[in-house]
């Protein structure tokens, strides 16, 4: 079930770079993850630039976060990765070899622009005579035969669309040319093909497109106002064709009343597609929301057959969506839209209770679904893969990354249909398995970056930099930027001012960089959005230009700003300028702060013994570090010993003591049952974390820290469990279905209960796997007594993804689904006696009246609580959700790490899940556990504490306070004096604060620099 | 609701108040535009000068956010600036000025409607209290002169000495409760208080 790692006996050593192919979020994120594990990366993409989809979405659910703001800086940092070599218009012919030396072929076509020289200014553009469809913008706007996809593309080059370009067709125009004045135009430049030696492959190609024939029967193509997702998103988009107006294509009008049809090109044997594309539930919630967003007068309708918002805070957010914006839902599948004569889309559909309805909208928003790429096939045969019936890539539930060729690996879409979260954490998981897989080879192939020299600055007076950002509209929608970049032009120590529309995207760092050097600036702020996710950026572009990265800071106007007085443009514009007054004050007196490099202990702890955990310590030995498991029960397994099949009909037990089995005797692993964590101290690289056994406790030094602490089924109190033998969860059918007797030849009737305490007052949310564990259970029923009459009532069935088969399978099998509503659920009373059979009555919305049944045997389908996180969550200073889960760093782009760095979270701890994801998941925080075991070091940001030793009176008071004992008196020195251990000290500050004579500062957070910010808060903005 | 808009500066610390107010941006909660934010990493590193020459210079309340209590990303650092608020609270009754004008609370990183609640209530309570002095019936010019002088008077030494005695008993008696980190605080300045700054005004 895994890949062993190479063997290094074999005479071919293996080769330390892995091939990426795809070049959109997962790909990406799979290309900087293996870099930071030592592996040289080519990243292939076929487009012009990589991003994918992402960089097509306007926001991102559940959070509405915009969708390239968080997806740039990782674009930028792949671009100037210097092991990461970016080849667009690319895609692989073949590859041979085995694993660890395999050889790819790949075809390069030419973008007849050379990359290196194209500076990005857009002049071909400009001269360019041959216009062409904007694909970037779903053809909805005009581009031209030599263009960009987007302004934050990477690479920031130009190239030519050699099918529409007149000089490379019929030898005229050829304008670009004379326009370009790097000369980077080269018409003669030919395809190449490249060989190119890997250890290992990751396939990463992103999604098809429902075809455009399935769209067409929803009158897609044929009336202008029936636009597809993807073109909706686009026209919400500030960067998209009409700055991000939501206006109807036919008369560029707002639409007052919207229609969301979803399942398009999903849930549909009519297009081979019977699977659930488990997104487009929640993104027709974000774009109804930000279509509201857009006019708070439209009508917003949404067509539902199940809501299936199953991931993790997805439910909540959809019901305060929901609720706040007033959205019409309606549990129908309108099968048609026709066009009336003046100018309305018609949409007729049958509610569950048989009821037909008809009624005018003025645009209709197909939710279409994904599909597997257009060249899944081509790209199956190339990388030699086996493909499954609806052509995505083969995997197993227990190696849901490792396709059916041995080392080659699978992510994101083309693994199945997924969200970005789900594609971002198994990108992670990839890179730890082709980590574990050359480990012998890592860093065999690596070059370091090298910065320029930092200039020195101290003797020069402040010369500030503001660079204020739009941010699309998220921004400039709200706050009036380039009143605030002309106000900042004012500020004492301002030497430029500017206004970007996306700060982030790497045209506007390499702008940055050339600008700093022009002006000779020795401060940066950039006023945009936070400096928890955007510093890093800016910082990494500060020291391309030479600076020192302790000189930079951040004025937040967007995430406490403009996102926060969105209704206030002026008093947001007003903040806008305090807040950047504010932070150019401080800039004023920033310095330059000397990096320290800490060493890391490279050992790791996992918490939890059940398949997460397990799965996580093994994919960490693989890489080389020993990894102590804690486990508090006395067994490894944890809950998925609670499962007797999998939905193919294999015992998840015996995987589970096959891999209880590895665990136990890898040398590298040090398995502590009947184990808890007492105590945790210390920091990234460094920890210190106390084990408390029977035996006694054990201190254990170690680098990282993946929490897997799991989950537990939810105990009902509800219908009559626990008074009648006749009623069972599902985890106890299952037990039930595995034993010598599974059922009574007696029994005619099941009944089954979806959501028991879920999605309601108990638990708050959706536990994502009963659906198909109901399924699951279903079809082994029938297949055991095929006459068996089954009820499922159900409120959503949450059959996502591939599971859909199972659901329609059921049905086949005549099983009979009734949805409830939660303010009705079914009533389960006694029968005549105590061991009669059960009276279940409930509301057929179908009959449309009350129905009673008998049943033999009643399943309620629990959800899944997690394990109580207070006492660790607490120790490791991590934060938790309302629901007891552990919150990631960023529910995007950092699913599996916590906010503290060096601690990472697998498996059930971090949200309900099925045993596949899982796994993912837990080689996801495997492999990012790893990074800094790797890396032999970090450095951490200089932020620490000094001492002036003049005057310091030795008074003990910052020792006897600091949590780290990162400053003491050195009793050496008379008179005494505190010190600095620049190694401990994490820069809270709380000696600085206590320090009887203000003898320590902070780095960054200086006292004179929280003073300037206190007084430039006071000066009148003069608005 | 007083139509007054105040100016109210907030010092937040990175890793849960600063973080919930991020969030709460994200989920596009809205609140009163009046907030201004001086990011620290921790709540500790908040120096008692900082509020009252906050005030001194232009601000009509001031809030302070961190972790909640227990759940210091620093392990203490927000029971030290409780000891921190309690000597500022306690310098503010004695310039007799609105206690209600200095608030430390907390939210947790996931809490950015929590944060929302916080500072909508406290910029309305400001509101009514309406410009510095007004509330208290002091000539606003003398009272941020006082303030002025106040947060010097934070800088002393024998005053910081009375903090640090002050944090340490708390840390002995691992009592966190307000009432007695004001106790503990009252105990240990209530001497060079008086002899700084005077008893009170009122």
């Amino acid at each position: 079930m895994y890949d062993a790692s190479i063997s290094n006996s074999s005479a071919l050593k293996a080769v330390g770079a892995v091939l990426v192919v795809g070049g959109g979020v997962a790909g990406v994120q799979a290309a900087l993850d293996l870099t930071e594990l030592g592996l040289k990366v080519y990243l292939v993409e076929k487009s012009g630039a990589i991003g994918g989809v992402m960089a097509r979405l306007d926001k991102t659910f559940p959070t509405n976060d915009c969708s390239l703001c968080i997806l740039a800086p990782k674009l930028v940092e792949a671009g100037r990765d210097p092991n990461i070599e970016i080849l667009t218009k690319s895609e692989l012919l073949s590859l041979d070899g085995t694993p660890g030396n395999f050889t790819a072929r790949i075809r390069k076509e030419p973008r007849y622009i050379d990359e290196e020289v194209c500076t990005g200014c857009g002049q071909c553009t400009l001269y360019c005579l041959k216009q062409i469809g904007d694909d970037y913008n779903e053809n909805l706007g005009i581009s031209n035969a030599a263009h960009i996809d987007y302004a934050q593309a990477v690479p920031t080059s130009y190239y030519i669309d050699a099918k529409a370009c007149l000089m490379l067709n019929y030898q005229t125009c050829g304008l670009c040319a004379v326009a370009c004045q790097a000369n980077a135009i080269r018409f003669n430049q030919k395809e190449e093909i490249l060989e190119l030696a890997v250890g290992s492959v990751i396939l990463a190609p992103g999604l098809g497109r429902i075809s455009k024939e399935v769209l067409g029967r929803y009158g897609w193509g044929k009336f202008a106002d029936v636009l597809s997702a993807f073109e909706h998103e686009r026209l919400m988009c500030a960067s998209g064709p009409t700055n991000g107006a939501i206006l109807r294509p036919s008369d560029h009008k707002h639409p007052r009343k919207i229609a969301f049809l979803q399942c398009i090109g999903s849930r549909d044997q009519t297009c081979r597609n019977n699977y659930c594309s488990s997104v487009c539930c929640m993104y027709a919630i974000k774009q109804a929301s930000l279509a509201r967003e857009h006019d708070p007068n439209a009508e917003i309708t949404l067509f539902y057959m199940d809501i299936r918002t199953h991931g993790k805070g997805f439910d909540a957010a959809r019901e305060r969506a929901t609720a706040e914006n007033n959205f019409r839902v309606i549990y129908a599948r309108p099968p048609k839209v026709e066009d009336v004569f003046d100018g309305g889309l018609l949409l007729t559909w049958a509610t569950e209770d048989g009821k037909h309805y008809y009624e005018k909208f003025d645009m209709v928003v197909l939710s279409q679904g994904i599909e597997s790429p257009d060249d899944a096939e081509q790209l199956g045969q190339a990388a030699g893969i086996d493909l499954n019936s609806y052509l995505f890539a083969r995997t197993d539930t227990y190696a849901p990354l490792a396709t059916s060729r041995p080392g080659v690996y699978v992510i994101g879409a083309f693994q199945g249909p997924k969200d970005i979260p789900d594609s971002v954490t198994q990108a992670g998981g990839a890179a730890a398995l082709c980590s574990g897989q050359l480990v012998a080879a890592r860093g065999t192939e690596m070059t370091k970056a090298v910065f320029p020299e930092e200039r020195d600055i101290s003797k020069e007076e402040p010369r500030i930099g503001v660079f204020v950002c739009h941010c699309g509209i998220n921004i400039a929608g709200v706050v009036d930027v380039r009143a605030v970049r002309d106000y900042a032009r004012d500020l004492p120590g301002v030497v430029y001012s500017t206004d970007n529309l996306y700060s982030c995207s790497q045209d506007t760092q390499q702008h940055l960089v050339n600008i700093i050097r022009e002006h000779r600036l020795n401060r940066v702020v950039v006023s945009a959005c936070t400096p928890r996710t955007h510093e890093p950026l800016f910082q990494a572009t500060l020291r391309d230009a030479g600076l020192n990265r302790a000189l930079f800071e951040m004025a937040n106007i967007r995430d406490q700003c403009s996102w926060v007085h969105m209704h206030e443009p002026e008093a947001a514009t007003a903040k806008a300028k305090d807040l950047v007054r504010m932070a150019v004050a401080k800039a004023a007196h920033l310095t330059a702060l000397p990096e320290q490099r800490l060493p890391v202990t490279p050992a790791a702890i996992v918490i939890g013994g059940g398949l997460a955990g397990m799965t996580a310590a093994l994919t960490i030995v693989e890489q080389g570090f020993p990894t102590t498991l804690i486990e508090q029960g006395d067994t490894l397994g944890g809950s998925a010993l609670l499962l007797t099949a999998d939905r193919f009909g294999r015992d998840p037990r015996t995987v589970m003591a096959d891999l209880a089995h590895r665990v136990k005797t890898h040398p590298l692993i040090s398995v502590r049952t009947k184990a808890t964590v007492a105590s945790v101290s210390g920091y990234v690289g460094n920890f210190t974390t106390t084990v408390a056994e029977k035996s006694g406790t054990e201190v254990i030094n170690h680098g990282v820290m993946v929490i897997a602490t799991g989950g537990r089924p939810y105990a009902p109190k509800q219908y009559l469990y626990g008074d009648s033998d006749r009623v069972m969860t599902q985890l106890e059918l299952e037990a039930r279905l595995a034993s010598g007797r599974p059922l009574s030849a007696k029994m005619k009737q099941v009944v089954m209960i979806q959501c028991v305490g879920s999605r309601g007052a108990d638990l708050a949310y959706c536990s994502r796997v009963c659906c198909g564990q109901a399924l699951k259970n279903v079809l082994r029923l029938k297949a055991l007594h095929p006459e068996l009459t089954i009820f499922v009532y159900y409120r959503d069935m949450r059959a996502y993804g591939f599971l859909e088969d199972d659901y329609l399978r059921a049905r086949e099998l005549g099983v009979i689904f009734i949805r409830y509503a939660p303010e009705n659920p079914p009533k389960v009373s006694h029968g005549r006696s105590k061991s009669s059979p059960l009276k279940v009555v409930g509301y057929d919305p179908l009959l449309g009246e009350e129905v009673a049944m008998e049943t033999d045997l009643l399943v309620l389908s629990v959800g899944i609580v997690p394990e109580d996180p207070s006492l660790l969550s607490r120790m490791l200073k991590v934060p938790v959700t309302a629901d007891k889960f552990y919150l990631e760093a960023h529910v995007k782009l950092r699913p599996v790490d916590m906010a503290v760095d060096g601690i990472f979270v697998c498996g059930l701890a971090h949200a309900p899940k099925s045993m596949d994801e899982t796994i993912a998941q837990a080689q996801a925080a495997a492999g990012r556990a790893c990074q800094p075991l790797d890396q032999g070091s970090i450095s951490p940001e200089p932020i620490v504490s000094h001492v002036d030793a003049e005057l310091c009176i030795g008074c003990g008071a910052c020792e006897t306070f600091c949590p780290y004992k990162a400053i003491t008196i050195d009793k050496e020195v008379k008179p005494r004096k505190a010190r600095t251990l620049t190694a401990s000290c994490k820069g809270c500050g709380v000696c600085a604060a206590r320090c009887p004579t203000m003898a320590i500062d902070m780095g960054r957070f200086t006292l004179e620099g929280i003073r300037a910010q206190i007084a430039a808060f006071g000066t009148e903005t003069g608005v | 609701m007083s139509d007054y808009q105040p100016k109210v500066l907030g010092f937040l610390c990175n890793w849960c108040c600063y973080t919930a107010a991020d969030s709460a941006g994200v989920g596009r909660y809205q609140y009163p535009p009046n907030l201004r934010v001086i990011r620290m990493m921790c709540s500790g590193r908040l120096d008692p000068s900082f509020p009252l020459e906050g005030l001194a210079k232009g601000a009509d309340a001031i809030f302070v956010g961190g972790c909640h209590p227990g759940e210091c990303h620093y392990q203490d650092g927000n029971y030290h600036a409780l000891v921190t608020a309690a000597l500022v609270h306690e310098t503010l009754e004695r310039l007799g000025i609105n206690p209600l004008r200095f608030l430390i609370d907390w939210a947790s990183a996931a809490e950015g409607p929590n944060f929302v609640k916080i500072i909508t209530q406290f910029t309305e309570q400001a509101a009514i209290l309406g410009p510095l002095g007004t509330s208290e019936g002091i000539d606003p010019t003398l009272l941020r002169e006082k303030l002025t002088l106040a947060a010097v008077t934070a800088k002393d030494r024998k005053l910081r000495i009375g903090l640090i005695n002050a944090s340490k008993e708390m840390m002995k008696g691992a009592d966190f409760s307000r009432s007695t980190i004001a106790g503990l605080v009252h105990d240990k300045c209530n001497k060079v208080l008086t002899e700084l700054i005077g008893i009170s005004v009122l």
